[in-house]
């Protein structure tokens, strides 16, 4: 189980706006089951530990949500992304590719 | 920005706009709903289905807090569900709440109240554009001559030299008092006005409402009937008339142009109810003996007060070496305007700042009591919310919350009577206050109030919280509701804390007895004269109507013989300046006989101008030779009487009458001494002797004087047809200052009668306090000690051994609170002694009488508890377990 660390956390809040530009509005369960999923199973993380991460994206005006109803039929809290969300994934996503390109490039460096 | 927008969201979460609990709870169990369905669909059986979905989410509970926490911030959220409980607890016991609230109010009030008395006068800095850099100038008299007094009054020719010499000062003004009479508007108006140097708005910095200030050129011969009115004439008198400036005005007689206006806050000097520019002749320019004006002036920004002074004191030497006939012996000294404005009452307000303190400390330990029998009482529910894992941090947070919240509303109440005291104090405090129209409730008083509210809050808080949280959780649970807490540890912090209440309350006391004494002291000083049945007047002759000195004495001649005409006036007489009012003339004297000196090394004594009878109207005694008679004209015969101690000092064993003396500064001319007099206390009823010269006014003729009337019948059944009768002989004149004798006496002693009363009243309520401290304290000993009561009755004790059981553990902490409180009153006793008179600061009956008042009450407030003590029923009491 990945540990609650700022990096999760940075990661985690990555992985929720990426899940909702791809799924567009999606209620928390379903964010945290698509995170889960598209990690192969490899990130088992609590799924309670998506909301304190969606309310605050909230806060921060990346996403916004409302009440509505799930496909099978149950009242569920919709979250959606915003402009600046739109934005900042961009950006994030950008400055993620970087690190992890130097940083892989670093690492190997290393190795060899 | 982003995460600044987030903070934001964070810290407006609690008051609505966020998500509330009921929608975490909805989306949780949502989500709980979503991912079972997705279980089931998946194969699982419905209750498999369930755990996995709790144990994939994490722990419900677990979920939320972090949720909750998300959604504000902890601490803020906690504080405030822990005030929302708090507000909820003391609704429920509106006894215990009111009880708290009442005397947190009181000892908060008391100290809001003086805090905006001090914050007004001490601590706000004058009103006036850089008032660090306005300073007071004074002369230092010789010290031979004028023993006890550390500044004197400027005299003009001093005054021209310090400001064409000094470097220090941007600017240095000068100003005196004149009287103004306002006529030409029906009832004639005696105003005071400030006559000024052109500097003076200079030196102050003051800009004027409407119009202009006074400036250099107005004290120009020919230009200086013009006027600057203060806020409050103009609107009493000229309906706040946006058109004043420029229209003509009659003072003393004189037209005067109005050219501007003075905000009231920006009066100064205090007695100014105008400003006048001050007009020297040549003749009057070269007067350097005679102190007659006060000097102020802004230093250069470069400049200290320690240069400032350093300068004036040579510049002072080299006048001394330059003019040794008049400045012998006269220094300078240089203090802040603001210092020297506030000296006066400073050491007062100081006091009484330490007695409120002293309230509330005595309020602060009363609620720590108040608020441990309570946390005792509760010790169940705090062991069972610690049991659930609150942790002691969280525990100690909210019964000092709930502390807090008394406090505050505590200081709610104390802000409200705060509003209505200041008033009162104000007033009582009368002339003796500087700044009084400045004193009101700004946001510093209310930051103060807060400040000590909370402090208050935690400071009583904290000694309930510590001992809650000293006891095993578990220890609490097993005993019975209110019964948390080992007896002992917990008696000892309560003992100590009445014991501290009552110390401080009897210092308190001590320092109320002392004032008490001084004023009975005061009181039974023999002021010299008769007061009873007196009444007094003030009339200034105008200038413009009155030119010559004859005139002078052509009306108080007319005047005087009116006012004995009237019905049921016995005598009348006048003096220019009666005693006990303050003010009066103190004048160098030569006596015949003895070696010359210059003036300035001439000793001084009080110089009085009285009319024919003024002996017998104001009731001194005449212990040897004349009364001055209708016959001690100008032309005659120089003469004059003295007092008694003035004629011990001057001619020792020997008879005065016949000695001939000269008043230098009047004339020098010798003359005779006709009378001698009894003693008068002039400037205080705690002065030692005075030395007094009296001639009559018709050889030394002066404008103004006081009329002094003695009658056979009741003073305010004579008083209107006295004026009426001055009016007979002019109409246009004012007559103010209408007062009688008993009422001037009383004025001079006003500041120590207000000191005793405020002192009184702080005293009172500590005492009160400190009672309701001992009995809160037995009645809880009492409800602890029922079972051990019940078996001493059972076991065959009288009601009177219960009584005595109960009576001994009230006054151990009174007793020792005393001895305490002695020994602290006893060393207060140097900060006392500026404030009595007639008694030493550690008077033993004062110390005996305070002690005794304190046992009484100590006793009074174990009466009760004792007598509940002895209704315990025995076998009742050892059912109760």
């Amino acid at each position: 189980m990945a540990e609650t660390t700022d990096v999760w956390r940075g990661t985690l809040a990555l992985m929720i706006l990426k899940t909702l530009e791809t799924l567009g509005p999606l209620h928390g369960y379903g964010v945290a089951r698509r995170i889960e999923q598209t990690s192969g199973g490899r990130l088992s993380v609590h799924y309670g530990t998506i909301y304190p991460a969606l309310l605050k994206l909230e806060q921060e005006g990346y996403i916004a949500s409302d009440w509505g109803v799930s496909e099978n039929n149950r009242k569920a809290r919709f979250y959606r992304l915003t402009r600046a969300g739109r934005r900042q994934l961009a950006r994030e996503s950008q400055e993620w590719a970087l690190t992890t390109d130097i940083l892989s490039r670093f690492l190997g460096a290393e190795r060899t | 920005m982003r995460r600044a927008r987030g903070w934001l969201a964070r810290a407006i979460a609690p008051f609505g706009g966020g998500r509330t609990d009921s929608e975490i709870d909805e989306e949780l169990r949502s989500h709980i709903e979503l991912h079972v369905v997705d279980n089931i669909r998946a194969g699982m059986t419905p209750d498999d289905a369930h755990r996995e979905a709790w144990m994939a989410l994490g722990g419900l509970e677990r979920t939320k807090d972090e949720y909750r926490d998300q959604r504000g911030f902890p601490v803020i959220d906690s504080l405030i569900r822990d005030v929302r409980h708090a507000i909820r607890l003391l609704l429920k016991s509106p006894g215990f709440s009111l009880t708290a609230i009442a005397i947190l109010g009181l000892g908060i009030g008391a100290n809001a109240a003086i805090f905006s008395v001090v914050n007004a006068v001490v601590l706000r800095p004058l009103p006036f554009p850089d008032p660090s850099r306005i300073m007071r100038v004074w002369h230092t008299p010789p010290r031979e001559q004028f023993s006890g007094m550390a500044t004197f009054s400027v005299s003009p020719a001093n005054y021209l030299d310090w400001r064409a010499q000094n470097t220090a000062f941007e600017r240095l003004a000068i100003y005196g008092f004149r009287p103004a009479n306002l006529t030409g508007r029906g009832e004639p108006d005696a105003l005071r006005a400030g006559a000024v140097s052109g500097e003076f708005f200079e030196v102050l910095g003051a800009r004027a409402l409407l119009g202009r200030t006074l400036g250099p050129g107005d004290d120009e011969r020919d230009r200086s009937h013009v006027v600057v009115l203060g806020e409050a004439v103009w609107k009493s008198r000229f309906g706040g008339d946006f058109g004043i400036v420029g229209r003509t005005i009659q003072l003393n007689s004189e037209p005067y142009t109005v050219v501007g206006v003075l905000p009231q806050r920006l009066k100064f000097p205090a007695f100014a109810d105008m400003w006048l520019p001050l007009v020297w002749t040549a003749e009057q320019r070269a007067v350097r003996g005679n102190h007659n004006y006060l000097v102020i002036g802004r230093l250069h920004p470069d400049v200290d007060v320690r240069r400032a002074q350093a300068e004036m004191t040579t510049i002072s030497q080299r006048l001394e070496r330059l003019y040794p006939a008049d400045d012998k012996g006269w220094g300078a000294v240089v203090l802040p305007l603001h210092e020297d404005m506030v000296s006066n009452v400073r050491w007062g307000l100081l006091v009484l700042l330490g007695a409120v303190g002293c309230v509330l400390l005595i309020a602060c330990a009363n609620l720590a009591n108040l608020l441990l029998a309570r946390v005792l009482g509760r010790a169940r529910e705090l062991a069972i919310r610690s049991a659930v894992g609150a942790g002691r941090g969280r525990i100690i947070q909210q019964l000092l919350v709930e502390s807090t919240v008394l406090a505050l509303a505590g200081g709610v109440v104390g802000f409200l009577a705060a509003s209505w005291t200041t008033g009162l104090i104000v007033e009582s405090f009368g002339r003796s206050l500087p700044r009084a129209a400045e004193v009101a409730l700004d946001g510093r008083v209310l930051a103060f109030t807060c400040a000590i509210a909370i402090a208050t809050g935690i400071v009583a808080g904290v000694a309930p919280a510590w001992r809650m949280t000293q006891g095993d959780a578990g220890e609490a649970l097993k005993q019975g509701m209110g019964r948390g807490g080992s007896h002992a540890g917990e008696r000892r912090v309560r003992n100590v804390l009445v014991t501290t209440e009552v110390a401080l309350a009897l210092m308190l006391l001590v320092a109320a007895g002392l004032l008490i004494r001084t004023l009975s002291q005061l009181r039974a000083v023999d002021p010299g004269i008769d007061p009873r049945n007196v009444v007094t007047m003030t009339v200034m002759l105008p200038r413009a109507t009155y030119p010559e000195r004859s005139d002078f004495v052509r009306f108080f001649d007319r005047a005087v013989a009116r006012v004995r005409a009237v019905p049921g006036v016995h005598a009348a007489s006048g003096i220019d300046s009666l005693p006990l009012a303050g003010g009066g003339s103190m004048q160098p004297v030569a006596i015949d006989g003895e070696p010359a000196r210059p003036l300035s090394e001439q000793p001084e004594v009080a110089v009085r101008e009285i009319l024919a009878g003024y002996p017998g109207a104001v009731g001194m005694r005449i212990l040897d030779g004349r009364d001055l008679g209708e016959g001690d004209r100008e032309g005659r015969a120089r003469v004059a009487i003295v007092s008694a101690s003035m004629a011990r000092r001057f001619w020792p064993n020997q008879r005065a009458i016949g000695k001939r003396l000269t008043l230098g500064l009047i004339s020098n001319d010798m003359r005779e001494v006709v009378g001698v007099v009894s003693d008068v206390k002039i400037n205080g009823l705690n002065e030692t002797e005075s030395q007094m010269v009296y001639v009559p006014a018709t050889q030394v003729p002066t404008p103004r004087m006081s009329l002094v009337v003695r009658s056979t019948v009741p003073t305010e059944a004579i008083t209107a047809s006295v004026v009426a009768a001055l009016h007979a002989v002019d109409a246009e004149l004012p007559v103010v200052d209408i007062h009688t004798m008993d009422e001037v006496i009383g004025e001079s002693i006003a500041q120590q009668r207000f000191a005793m009363r405020l002192l009184t009243a702080f005293a009172a309520l500590a005492l009160l306090l400190a009672a309701v401290g001992i009995y809160g304290v037995l009645s809880y000993t009492v409800r602890q000690r029922v079972q051990e009561i019940g078996i001493r009755m059972a076991l065959g004790a009288a009601r009177l051994d219960v009584v005595r059981l109960i009576v001994v553990e009230g006054l151990k902490p009174t007793l020792a609170g005393l001895g305490i409180g002695l020994l602290g009153a006893a060393a207060l006793g140097r900060v006392l002694s500026t404030l009595v008179f007639g008694v030493t600061p550690r008077d033993a009956a004062t110390f005996a009488a305070v002690s005794g008042v304190v046992i009484v009450v100590g006793l009074l407030s174990c009466l009760l508890p004792a007598y509940r003590a002895t209704r315990v029923d025995p076998l009742q009491a050892l059912r109760t377990e």
